[in-house]
């Protein structure tokens, strides 16, 4: 019997909690006093012996039911505990990949919702003012919250709901704090985040988020000091090429020039001729590189914007090939132009710079009196426009790169090229919306191609 | 060294350095008188009476431009840029002011000379030759007779004013619009596609290979140029 009123004890505890558990017990006293103590039905008691048995009964169910309830609490607590584990673990494993700060807000935001179902708001540190984070949703709108997102920042304490600052406000301000000083603030509403160790948690978060924030600047600063490092070994490649191809043509002049003044006298009409010619050639090829350092610096400074308008692409051919044949020596360019071609809408002068450029470079890597080809045809709505070559072409792997600033094939001889030519033309086929590429001919030599929006023919436009 | 009869040349150029090199290859030849920036170069103008003036943009007082403009008012001598601007746009300013040839620093002597002789031959015959021979090209202005290769050439009327006129200034740069408002009018300046047309179409009649022309020459973005060959 004894243990029937037992087990109703344990049961009240561990269902209804301590309280509960002490009623049932009373009870259960009154209720055996009742039904099973002579004279039954009746609060009386015959033997005064069985007064001593309630107490003991009452003592006995009150200390189990409180022992029941203090393990209950504890699984509770464990229970939580674990959560918030949980919920921290989530969050870390999440900020570990966050790459920036919009995706270390995001998993704070998740994390938070996840555990307290309620959303969140950040406001980063800007300068000392708050900054709101895009794409979140319950940021109230009213001044005060910024106010007090202000002073969270400045003082890197709690305020708002359940702080003792701003108390009134019905939004929880917890300052994400790093070693560097307060980062940012978490907003979130009060929704019943009073408990102490829902606070704990949440400076938990502010913490792993702060951290977070940290990693991210920090890895932001490394980037930069890193491409600041690649600029200005850059820089100095292109002093030294640049300071390297203004001298070299000098070399040549200044020391014929000098040569002729101090001892004309030593030298035959044949010697001579041949050191005026080198000269000769040596300033026009400065000449071609200052044009292209210029072409070069108005490209890159924008100032190179196309005046667009309608030519025909045997036009375009014409110009090109005119303003290289000076140049061409033994070699000799083989034109190929698809008849009836659309226009095309360009800057006349921009286009043919841009194919003299593939030209000269076609014929700089041609062996004496090789051909140079240029073609023209149509390839759906585009015109496709070819230079060839039956030079060394370009090594594997290299034909993105022979566009950079400054890049030369390191071919065995020596071609003296600015190594700006490609690159000026991809600028300025670029400024068009083309497409430049280059590839090896499977006959050998170099094929670059171009391609440009074509213009639907007008009616004026007849083919003879 | 100077005959009496050579051509009186003005060189205008602010680099002393320009001056004494223009100086040393065309003494020779021409009788020649140096300016060193604009009101010189337009006093110079003036009382010296040159044949061809050779002329720097640009200089300390005034623009290049300008200067052409100024002696245009009162002189049709033939003006010779000589410019580091190498800028379609600024060709063209000078060629629109009344220039009328541009040379882009730096040239070479023997194309210099070439464009100067160009220039006072264009100066001394007025009325230009009433049949013109370029290579392969024979345009007779008298009957309107154009032949290429020997075989006669139909041209529309349109064609045949343009060539005309690319032939009575040949050798000389045309802006695309100085030959606009010659041939089609001042109301047409704003509509380039229809000189483009029809170059397009002279070149295909005249030309051997049209996209490697041999009379008919495109100065990108600037104009176009009719070269005589022998």
């Amino acid at each position: 019997m004894v243990m029937v009123y037992l087990l109703a004890v344990v049961l009240a505890a561990t269902r209804m909690g301590l309280r509960s558990a002490i009623m049932t017990a009373f009870l259960s006293v009154v209720a055996f006093d009742v039904f099973f103590v002579p004279p039954r039905f009746s609060l009386r008691v015959s033997d005064t012996e069985y007064l001593i048995t309630f107490l003991a009964l009452f003592v006995v169910g009150v200390v189990i039911s409180t022992l029941v309830a203090r393990i209950q609490e504890k699984v509770e607590q464990i229970r939580s505990q674990e959560a918030r584990t949980s919920s921290l673990f989530y969050l870390t494993r999440d900020l570990t990949a966050a790459a920036d700060v919009p995706a270390v807000v995001a998993a704070l935001g998740r994390a938070v919702h996840r555990h307290f179902e309620s959303s969140l708001a950040v406001m980063l540190n800007k300068d000392g003012n708050p900054e709101r984070v895009e794409g979140e949703t319950c940021v109230p709108g009213d001044p005060s919250c910024e106010e007090i997102a202000r002073w969270v920042l400045k003082s890197g304490r709690r305020a708002g709901a359940g702080a003792s600052a701003f108390s009134e406000s019905p939004y929880a301000f917890i300052p994400i704090k790093s070693v560097g000083g307060v980062e940012g603030v978490m907003v979130l509403e009060n929704g019943g985040i009073s408990r102490n160790e829902d606070l704990q948690l949440l400076e938990a978060f502010a913490g792993q988020a702060a951290m977070a924030v940290e990693r991210v600047h920090l890895s932001r600063q490394a980037e930069e000091a890193r491409i600041l490092r690649e600029k200005t070994h850059l820089e100095q490649a292109l002093l030294n090429s640049i300071s390297h191809d203004l001298r070299t043509p000098l070399v040549t002049i200044s020391g014929v020039l000098d040569s002729m003044l101090a001892d004309e006298k030593d030298y035959d009409a044949r010697q001579k001729r041949a050191m005026i010619l080198a000269a000769s050639e040596e300033a026009s090829r400065l000449n071609r590189f200052v044009s292209s350092l210029l072409d070069m610096t108005r490209l890159e400074a924008g100032a190179l914007s196309p005046r667009l308008m309608l030519c025909e692409v045997e036009e375009v051919v014409g110009c090109a090939v005119a303003a290289i044949r000076s140049r061409l020596g033994a070699n000799s360019i083989v034109t190929d132009v698809e008849p009836c071609l659309p226009p095309v809408s360009v800057d006349l002068a921009l286009l043919t710079q841009a194919l003299v450029n593939l030209l000269d470079n076609a014929l700089k890597f041609s062996p004496p009196s090789a051909d140079i080809g240029l073609s023209a045809r149509l390839d759906g709505s585009r015109v496709v426009m070819e230079v060839t070559d039956c030079g060394p072409g370009v090594p594997p792997g290299e034909e993105k790169r022979i566009f950079d600033k400054f890049h030369r094939v390191k071919v065995p001889e020596a071609t003296g090229g600015t190594g700006l030519g490609l690159s000026i033309a991809k600028g300025i086929i670029d400024a068009h919306k083309g497409v430049i590429t280059a590839s090896n001919r499977s006959q050998g030599g170099l094929m670059v191609k171009i391609s440009l929006p074509a213009e639907p023919a007008g009616s004026e436009e007849d083919c003879l | 060294m100077n005959s009496d009869n050579a051509s009186r040349i003005l060189i205008v150029d602010d680099e002393y350095a320009v001056r004494r090199f223009l100086q040393t290859i065309l003494e020779k030849e021409f009788h020649l008188h140096l300016a060193e920036d604009g009101h010189a170069a337009l006093a110079a103008a003036a009382t010296t009476k040159p044949e061809v003036i050779l002329l720097d943009l640009g200089l300390p007082d005034l623009d290049g431009i300008e200067v052409i403009r100024r002696i245009r008012e009162w002189s049709e001598v033939p003006i010779i840029v000589l410019s580091v601007r190498e800028r379609e746009y600024d060709k063209v300013a000078a060629l629109d002011a009344g220039a009328d040839d541009y040379l882009t620093k730096p040239f070479g002597v023997s194309e210099l000379k070439a464009r100067i002789r160009a220039a006072l031959r264009r100066s001394l015959h007025e009325t230009p030759e009433p049949v013109f021979v370029s290579g392969d090209l024979v345009v007779d202005l008298t009957d309107r007779r154009v032949t290429s290769r020997g075989r006669e050439i139909a041209l529309t009327p349109t064609e045949y004013e343009l060539l005309r006129l690319l032939v009575t200034h040949a050798d000389k740069v045309m802006t695309h619009s100085q030959i606009l408002k010659q041939i089609w009018g001042a109301t047409y300046l704003e509509q380039p596609q229809v000189l483009r047309v029809n170059i397009c179409n002279l070149r295909r009649k005249i030309e051997v290979n049209p996209s490697d022309p041999r009379h008919i020459f495109t100065e990108p973005g600037v104009g176009y140029r009719l070269r005589t060959c022998p």
